[in-house]
């Protein structure tokens, strides 16, 4: 698993301006949301924004929405954008030939681009944190950082719905980048989801991703976990039957590409 | 015992991706094979475009699900062992796109030791004695990318025998090399099995590379086995009449079929409206073959007497000819 994951790095690195255009891409598309949106809230403070989710700063609201959303989303890219690679380099089909299990191939071969891609994260996330001047204290960092770990865990098993899907489909690119903005609006990222229908926070709550922005935001104000229990439940709850769910869809696609060929393009 | 042992294997491929509820329609690739290769034989899959060598390569492999049938590697049966047989096997694939292009020679070599769990100990010195085997040891640290394709099929054999196997598949191994590549990969897959004592089945459609190397050949056309012998054997099937080749010019081949001859069309020159045609014909049978081509409008350039070889097999069996 790991060597798959060496192999990808390896040939990754051997293209660097990637990096700096999705750093830069990255910063872009924020700064231009929390300008947006303090544009159309009159300022950087919102009562009203405090009175329904508790946070009324809304650089420090719209930063953890959106660094989530970059670490929810990578596994998706990771396993559409990895599959279909090797789809398109003839590849695969060497590898599935090997005694390797295909789902830790799968895994290996999203992990090498979900670690450059959370690199750059980290990246876009302090920049946002100087330009804003977000308040960060080392018991808030402390106190996020298993729940990002435990957000992950999650979001790989989401994730892996895609790889499913991509390993049928072949080119379904374009359908995961619709789903990752849709997902945007269902989960909260920039605007509260209280000011939405009764049935996109039906659909959100489904979501990984909207408890996992729910818990950090509670950090940051200073709650404690005993407080955010139902959403920790949920998170827990969710990560489960994501992996089941997934890991169903995957080995049910393996079992009809095999039927069908593996092919390439 | 037996290296490999296929019995009524059939392979249909979906016309859609066969999802719950959708009605798709099938089309047969294999239709129904059986044979049997013994340890430390080089066996080979003969026949012309479209045959269903590949698709039988990939079922042997547990690369694709066969509809119906069995067979077994090593005593393992293909689809409840899959793992146990990956183990054990390896396939030089169809084509030239079997690497990774942006890895050097030794870094592809490393990653496929890798998954294939060769011991971290035995792991560098198994590397550099295949790349010295193979020639490319002081190319070892170049990108496959800027590789010739016969370079690159080099590579791809050493690749395929990163996990010592048993038992190796090689898909059409010279197709699209050039002539000194193809003679270095004949002679190594000779090496292989001579000294190595590797089993070895093979693809071509090259009659030739069949007769050279293989102890015995099932020709495949259609997704059936239509003959299968040494190449010996096979050709003795024809011995008792002479192969005649017949240069042709202004004639529709599609004339042949209702032809009372066994003729097949082994050239042909768009451009300057030639045929070649070639077939068995007995000595007393062969101006009344002469007179029936004219007597549809062609112009007979030259008719020549040759030694029959396995292509003339595979015309007495099919009428057709196998060509690329
Ligand atoms: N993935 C696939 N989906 C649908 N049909 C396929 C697929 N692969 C092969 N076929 C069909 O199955 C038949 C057998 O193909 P196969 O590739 O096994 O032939 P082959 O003997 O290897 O030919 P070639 O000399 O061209 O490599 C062909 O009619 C081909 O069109
Ligand atoms: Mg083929």
């Amino acid at each position: 698993m790991l060597a798959v994951m060496e192999k990808e790095l390896r040939m990754f690195f051997r293209y660097p301006l990637r990096v700096v255009s999705s750093i830069i891409v990255g910063i872009v598309f924020l700064v231009q949301f929390i300008f947006f949106g303090q544009a159309v809230l009159g300022g950087r403070y919102s009562s009203m924004l405090a009175a329904s989710t508790g946070m009324g700063d809304y650089p420090t609201y719209a930063l953890i929405g959106y660094v989530l959303w970059w670490l929810f989303t990578s596994p998706i890219e990771a396993y559409i954008f990895g599959i279909r690679r090797e789809l398109q380099r003839g590849t695969l089909e060497i590898n599935m030939l090997a005694p390797l299990r295909t789902i830790k191939f799968l895994i290996g071969l999203s992990l090498g681009w979900i670690l450059i891609d959370n690199v750059l994260m980290g990246v876009v996330f302090l920049f946002g944190v100087c330009l804003f001047k977000i308040p960060l204290s080392w018991g808030i960092i402390l106190k996020a950082v298993p729940i990002f770990m435990l957000a992950f865990v999650a979001f790989l098993g989401f994730g892996m719905i895609f790889a499913g899907l991509v390993m049928l489909f072949k080119n379904i690119g374009a359908l995961g980048q619709i789903f990752e903005f849709l997902v945007m609006f269902l989960s909260g990222v920039f605007f509260p989801l209280n000011v939405m229908p009764y049935w996109v926070r039906a659909v959100g709550n489904a979501i990984p991703l909207t408890h996992a922005i729910n818990i950090v935001r509670g950090v940051f104000v200073g709650k404690s976990y005993a407080e955010m229990a139902s959403s920790l439940q949920a998170l827990l709850l969710l990560s489960t039957a994501y992996w089941l769910i997934s890991y169903g869809i995957f080995r049910w696609a393996e079992k009809i590409t095999r039927v069908v060929g593996y092919g390439g393009y | 015992m037996n290296a490999i042992e296929v019995r009524e294997l059939k392979k249909s491929y979906p016309k859609k991706i066969p999802l719950p509820l959708r009605r798709v329609e099938w089309i047969e690739a294999v239709k129904g094979i059986s044979f049997e290769v013994k340890k430390g034989e080089l066996f080979g899959l003969l026949g012309p475009n479209g045959a269903g060598k590949t698709t039988t390569i990939k079922m042997l492999t547990t690369l694709l699900e066969p509809t119906g049938g069995e067979a077994k590697i090593l005593g393992y049966d293909i689809k409840r062992d899959a793992r146990e047989i990956r183990k054990r096997i390896n396939l030089v694939a169809e084509g030239e796109r079997t690497l990774y292009w942006r890895l050097s020679a030794y870094e592809n070599l490393k990653y496929f030791s890798r998954i294939y769990y060769v011991p971290k100990n035995k792991e560098k010195g198994r590397i550099e004695e295949l790349l010295k085997l193979v020639g490319l040891w002081e190319r070892r640290n170049d990108l496959v990318m800027g590789f010739s394709r016969g370079m690159k099929q080099r590579l791809a054999i050493a690749k395929a025998l990163i996990n010592d196997p048993e038992v190796l598949f090689l898909d059409e191994p010279t197709l699209g090399l050039d002539v000194q590549s193809a003679l270095f990969v004949r002679e190594f897959i000779k090496k292989l099995v001579e000294e190595h004592k590797k089993t070895v089945l093979l693809t071509t459609h090259y009659m030739a590379e069949a007769e050279e190397l293989c102890d015995r050949i099932a020709i495949i056309d259609h997704g059936k086995i239509i003959a299968l012998d040494t190449p010996e054997g096979l050709k003795r099937m024809i011995t008792d009449e002479d192969a005649v080749e017949i240069k042709v010019k202004d004639f529709a081949p599609s004339k042949l079929e209702r032809s009372p001859f066994r003729m097949a069309v082994v050239k042909e020159d768009a451009s300057t409206n030639m045929l070649l045609l070639r077939g068995q014909v007995v000595e007393e049978e062969l101006p009344k073959l002469v007179e029936w081509l004219v007597r549809r409008g062609a112009k007979i350039l030259s008719v020549e007497q040759k030694e029959p070889t396995l292509e003339d097999v595979f015309i007495k069996l099919t009428g057709r000819a196998i060509r690329d």
